[in-house]
């Protein structure tokens, strides 16, 4: 008898090919028989009117502190996302020694917009190598995860303060390929690096202090083990990112190693742009480079409240310093000074064509309610003043918890998204699942790719969407026996409703630890989600308690066990 | 398909350690007035050029080139 039978599904296998009518049969974690099965299970799905797919395989986020105390990356397993990778843009959580874990919090904090209340309350620190660390966030894992680790990291794990000021010397660059083969060891599956991020202090992060000989010592540790490299260039700038690419090429031919390049957004002034990047992309892997670019799926949409950091006011700097290095109440103070007021009202005005479009989208008082919904513009109509005077002094009334949205800011055209993401050379990635929870939901990309690209617009086939994001993933990073559907592989996989699979509206929750709030989106049209053979959550009883999540490749190093069909 | 076959693309290189503007231009752009020769790669450089220097007290002190940045040494192609 089979563990598990999902009986009468449309299973689109991964591989791109058309999709077929099929019972499929798992005993344990596996995949023992595709076709007709006659053997009952211990447990049947009927899936009729449903795609069976291998399950999705999400390849830039920054599930790191979450896993510390939600296995189950809560909710991308419910958007059928049965692997993450976490640790991107340099930045993981180990390996830290005690006293940078201060430091660490700040640049979460600023690059990712993870709350440091969150770390402070919801973080129990009892690990300083990546290998304590995998071992502290395997219990109880509900979703496979596979570790980037960060270069940033693995500089102040061996230069203490220096990795933020210096090249390294030879003999740290040897200490350095030692710690990183520790890690790959301990279950990394490859080294992610920056060039564009800045610290808690508005510096430089580590990453960026490595001359090119440095990153190549790490690529040919990376080489050894035949793992990956995942980097973010200078995105906003074409010729920044074709040096970029061409310097990933080289190390990709070099070491034989993938490289992988986040994010890349195309907008309506930057399609020359993307063109000359993309043309260069088929250049190198013309040559047997791997250099892949990742695309997510989504538009850009901010939102925001003034009590924390926000991406929309980075090139703002006096309103960003005082939303980075105020407190509430400071920050409340500044709105409700004259000539503070003046200043921020004086910068704000390079922006006076998005005010009015913004979207009042929460409020804490009922005298304000009146106004959820409505713009900005229409809101300064309605108050006879002007769109940024209506945000000052909402923020003001609602102690900073006025909530507004910025929807549609870039990578919209759907025309060239569509392009770019059916691109045989493009890798549908950067969710940046986990990051960035107070500026927008990162979980639903996968919903989005189908419900507006493949249902809406007819962009692409749903054989290769979902090879997109399964099979095509599990081949570029290196995750043997996952993002198929075959007889012997792991038995990842989802089941949806192909008519209405989409991601719900952004909503806001409290979740997080320390009393802290996110934005986040569910899953619609997903009706099971199974990781390792179990079923991990279901539209109907939600999250299930036999966790069987896997870190990958790590654990993956143990000897293959073929079920008999 | 060998390297000498790409596309051509704007010229850059990645700095080595303790560069600054003055020892790229007398590397890169040998033939053209140390001033003069500044004065371009700052120009084609705004990412770098543009940047805050180190902080208070660092060993990067005033120089803003960083050892991980691309440097362009001719301007941006038509």
């Amino acid at each position: 008898m089979y563990d598990l039978v999902i009986r009468n599904g449309r299973v689109v296998d991964g591989s791109g090919m058309p999709a077929y009518n099929a019972d499929i049969a798992l005993s344990g974690n596996r995949i023992a028989k595709i076709g007709r099965i006659a053997e009952k299970g211990r447990k049947e799905i009927d899936a009729e009117g449903k795609v069976v797919s291998p399950g999705f395989i999400d390849p830039h986020t920054h599930f790191d502190a979450q896993l510390l105390w939600d296995g189950y990356a809560k909710p991308a397993l419910s958007h059928g996302v049965t692997t993450i990778v976490p640790g991107n843009c340099s930045l993981s959580l180990a390996p830290l020694r005690a006293e940078f874990r201060t430091k660490l919090v700040g640049m979460f904090n600023q690059i990712e917009e993870m709350p440091l209340k969150a770390f402070k309350e919801g973080v129990v620190w009892d690990w300083e190598t990546f290998s304590e660390y995998i071992t502290r966030i395997r219990k109880g894992l509900a979703i496979n995860v596979a570790p980037l680790v960060g270069h940033s990291v693995i500089r102040l794990w061996v230069m203490g303060e220096a990795a933020m000021e210096r090249t390294a010397t030879p003999e740290e660059i040897t200490a350095m390929q030692g710690v990183l083969r520790e890690c790959l060891d301990a279950g990394a599956i490859g080294l992610s690096t920056s060039y564009v991020d800045m610290d808690e202090k508005l510096q430089p992060v580590p990453s960026r202090y490595a001359d090119a000989a440095e990153v190549e010592a790490f690529a040919s540790v990376l080489g050894e083990y035949g793992r990956i490299l995942q980097i973010v260039p200078e995105f906003y700038d074409a010729d920044l990112t074709i040096a970029r690419l061409d310097q990933l090429a080289e190390i990709s031919l070099k070491y034989a190693i993938p490289t992988t390049f986040s994010p890349l957004f195309v907008n309506a002034d930057n399609v020359d742009a993307i063109d000359r990047v993309m043309r260069r992309v088929d250049e190198q892997f013309a040559r047997g480079a791997r250099v892949w670019p990742q695309v997510q799926t989504r538009p850009i949409d901010i939102s925001f409240c003034f009590a924390v950091p926000s991406l929309l006011f980075i090139r703002l700097p006096g309103w960003y310093r005082i939303m980075r290095f105020g407190t509430p109440d400071q920050i409340v103070a500044a709105f409700k000074d004259p000539a503070t007021r003046e200043k921020l009202v004086a910068e704000s005005a390079v922006y006076n064509a998005l005010w009015p479009k913004l979207r009042l989208r929460l409020v804490q008082t009922e005298a304000n309610q009146k106004y959820v919904g409505m713009t900005v513009g229409e809101i300064a109509a309605a108050r006879a003043t002007t769109p940024i005077d209506v945000m000052i002094d909402l923020s003001i009334e609602e102690h900073l918890d006025a909530h507004f949205l910025a929807a549609d800011m870039g990578h919209n055209c759907d025309e060239r998204v569509g392009a770019l993401l059916k691109h045989p050379r493009v890798h549908i990635g950067a969710s940046d699942g986990g990051a960035h929870i107070l500026s927008f939901s990162t979980y639903g990309d996968t919903g989005f790719l189908f419900a507006h690209y493949v249902r809406e617009l007819n962009a692409m086939s749903i054989e290769s969407a979902v090879k997109k994001i399964t099979s095509d993933t599990a081949s570029i990073w290196g995750i043997p026996d996952r993002g198929l559907l075959q007889q012997g592989y792991i038995a990842d996989i989802v089941i949806f409703d192909p008519q209405t699979i989409n991601r719900g509206e952004e909503k806001y929750v409290q979740d997080v630890p320390g009393d802290g709030s996110r934005y986040v989106r569910d899953a619609m049209g997903v009706d099971t989600v199974i990781v390792g053979g179990g079923v991990a959550w279901t539209a109907v009883a939600g999250y299930n308690a036999d966790t069987r999540g896997q870190i990958l490749p790590g654990e993956m190093q143990d000897t293959r066990t073929l079920v008999p069909a | 398909m060998p390297a000498t076959e790409l596309s051509t693309v704007r010229q850059s290189i990645l700095p080595k350690g303790g560069d600054t503007w003055q020892s790229i231009a007398a590397r890169c752009l040998s033939g053209t007035p140390e001033a003069e020769a500044v004065s371009q790669l700052q120009s084609w450089n705004l990412h770098v050029f543009m940047r805050a220097s180190g902080a208070a007290g660092s060993m990067r002190g005033t120089n803003p080139i960083l050892p991980s940045d691309v440097i362009f040494i001719e301007p941006p192609r038509a």
